[in-house]
């Protein structure tokens, strides 16, 4: 059973994204709240009931900075479903035919749901923009 | 603003001095200003295509629940590296410990009073243990155990591989403390004819249900004597688990890598046929070869047999000095640092001052059993100022030594080659160093 959350939690700033977290009887799991990068707040110790309940705040998640251009749009849509695209930036420059063989291994193998023509344009977007003849950031 | 601040000129800097006045101090700004006052530029956001030049790896520090401040590889699912300076003690503080998950539901709330351990599958008797029968219905056992992350420093691989881009910080070492896991087994009854038991975590993914990205799910062999040693563990250095490493019971294979080590370990079940689940069959897989090496001339051929990775080659690192700051020459400093292997007990540690031209030494720290890290120590008194290229090396008790050459394999699995951290020594007054 999944539940989409948009709540504000008060004080923490922390936006909870809408990724699916999974609530049940005996766990709850997959919650992201969005943040920034390069600020480390400190935070206080959260209010404890004694019930069986042990539990943690939402996961920080961060805007992945995509590089500019055709394709970014359906590269965002897309490859977030599984993971941020941080999983895109976090990567080396890789060659052109490997981010080919990247996005088909998303599709086939982890069963991602991208039509044809999208998954031409991400390829051709990470091709533009992410190997090490042109990767800039 | 922030850039000049970093910036200070040369000229702002005799001002600031000659402000402060006297004849000593300009005496010691003078050895200053042979070089520029250090940048502290920020580290750049990727490495590649050459190897990660850094010890760790590159992302920013992040602060996620139950954790001190690490570094971020990604957020969704979370993972995060282990800064170097926490290897300086034997016991990696649960909250710096590393993280590693593969997909992104991952447990923000576990209630303990519904919560069970299943044990089912292909046994007489299947189980669901509460957490307080397995804390008191069976007896509490400890070991200490290195988990490594199997993609541990695959940012070293060259040509670079995709995958998580670790530097050395994907390990840690903890005392585990919980039940043998041949125990539970004994408990539920494997029937005959079973192979293999497999292992699922409350982590999983909204990708279509028998894909890797829906559901993590390890098998190991039952024949496997790492099963003997396994421990189903509930306490790590004497603390409830972090939820990220697995809160509230997480499999522990001493020696083996850490893809085995389920964390929210939830269902145990034992399986009459091999387990061809993705996460087995096509992930985590190493060439068939000496060291798992092969080349991507060889994987694009085609042909190359793989098996399932399992334990750690034996490794070490220099933990301090790191680098980042001069030593004065003539000084006797200590080189500190860890060394393990998944084969058993580390038996020498050797240290080269020279790049590994010549090698003596170190001494060994205390034994905390065969699978923990084992620290070491060596003096050092570099007397010339200049730079020195350190190397560190281990031998397990296989006889196991770490080799200089480096390893390549499409997964970014097992590397070991010799770790070098390059030292300055600087020039004091006085003394032959002069
Ligand atoms: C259906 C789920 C799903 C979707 C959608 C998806 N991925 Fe993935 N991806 C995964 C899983 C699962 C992994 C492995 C995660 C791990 O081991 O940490 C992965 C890993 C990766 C990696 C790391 C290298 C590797 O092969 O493990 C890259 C790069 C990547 N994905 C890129 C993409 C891109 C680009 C897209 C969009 C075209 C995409 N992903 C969409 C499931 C998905």
């Amino acid at each position: 059973m999944r539940k989409r959350l948009s709540v504000l939690v008060p004080g923490a700033g922390l936006l909870l994204i809408a990724a699916g977290t999974a609530v049940f009887a005996q766990f709850q799991s997959g919650s992201y709240g969005s943040t920034k990068t390069n600020s480390l707040a400190q935070t206080i110790s959260p209010q404890l009931s004694q019930d069986g309940n042990f539990s943690v705040a939402s996961f920080p998640s961060f805007a992945t900075e995509l590089a500019e251009g055709e394709g970014r749009a359906e590269t965002q849509s897309f490859c977030a479903m599984c993971h941020s695209t941080r999983y895109i930036t976090m990567q080396p420059p890789l060659p052109a035919p490997t981010w080919d063989a990247e996005v088909n291994k998303m599709i086939k193998t982890f069963g991602a749901p991208i039509p044809d023509a999208a998954a031409k344009k991400i390829i051709s977007y990470l091709q533009d923009h992410y190997t090490p003849e042109n990767r800039k950031h | 603003m922030e850039q000049r601040r970093q910036n200070v000129s040369r000229r702002d800097a005799l001002k600031l001095l000659s402000a402060a006045g006297g004849l000593t101090i300009v005496k010691w700004s003078r050895s200053t200003f042979a070089e520029q006052l250090p940048v502290n530029q920020e580290i750049e956001p990727f490495t590649g295509p050459g190897p990660n030049p850094h010890w760790n790896s590159v992302g920013p520090y992040v602060g996620e629940p139950q954790k001190a401040p690490l570094i971020g590889l990604t957020d969704r699912p979370v993972q995060l590296e282990t800064p170097r300076s926490y290897f300086r003690s034997v016991f990696t503080p649960n909250d710096a410990f590393y993280v590693r998950w593969h997909l992104p539901d991952i447990p923000n709330r576990v209630d303990l009073a519904e919560w069970g351990l299943k044990i089912e599958g292909n046994v007489n008797k299947p189980l669901t243990l509460s957490f307080s029968e397995l804390t008191e219905k069976f007896k509490p056992v400890s070991v200490t155990a290195v988990n490594q992350c199997s993609g541990n420093s695959r940012s070293r691989f060259q040509p670079r591989v995709a995958g998580g881009q670790w530097g050395n910080g994907a390990m840690g070492n903890a005392l585990w403390t919980g039940v043998r896991l041949r125990e539970l087994l004994d408990a539920a009854g494997v029937k005959q004819g079973s192979v293999q038991v497999q292992f699922q975590g409350l982590e999983t993914g909204p990708g279509p249900q028998g894909s890797g990205s829906n559901v993590f799910l390890k098998s190991l062999e039952l024949s496997d004597s790492a099963l003997d040693e396994a421990v189903v563990a509930y306490l790590m250095n004497g603390e409830p688990l972090p939820m990220l490493n697995g809160f509230p019971l997480r499999l522990v294979v001493p020696g083996y890598f850490a893809t085995y080590w389920m964390k929210c370990l939830t269902w145990i079940r034992v399986l009459a046929t091999p387990d061809e689940n993705f996460w087995m069959k096509t992930a985590y897989r190493v060439p068939d070869t000496l060291r798992g090496n092969t080349t991507p001339e060889e994987m694009k051929a085609g042909g190359v047999k793989t098996i399932a990775i399992s334990r750690m080659p034996v490794r070490s690192f220099l933990i301090s000095p790191d680098g980042s700051s001069k030593i004065p020459a003539g000084m006797n400093v200590t080189l500190r640092g860890i060394a393990f292997s998944g084969y058993g007990k580390i038996v020498k540690v050797e240290v080269s001052e020279d790049g590994t031209k010549t090698w003596r030494e170190a001494r060994l720290g205390e034994d905390h059993g065969a699978y923990s890290f084992r620290t070491w120590e060596a003096q050092w008194t570099p007397k010339i100022p200049r730079s020195y290229t350190l190397a560190v090396r281990a031998t397990d008790e296989k006889g196991k030594v770490q080799p200089d050459e480096p390893v390549w394999n499409p997964g970014g699995y097992l590397w070991n080659k010799i770790e070098k951290q390059e030292i300055v020594v600087g020039k004091v007054s006085g003394g032959e160093s002069r």
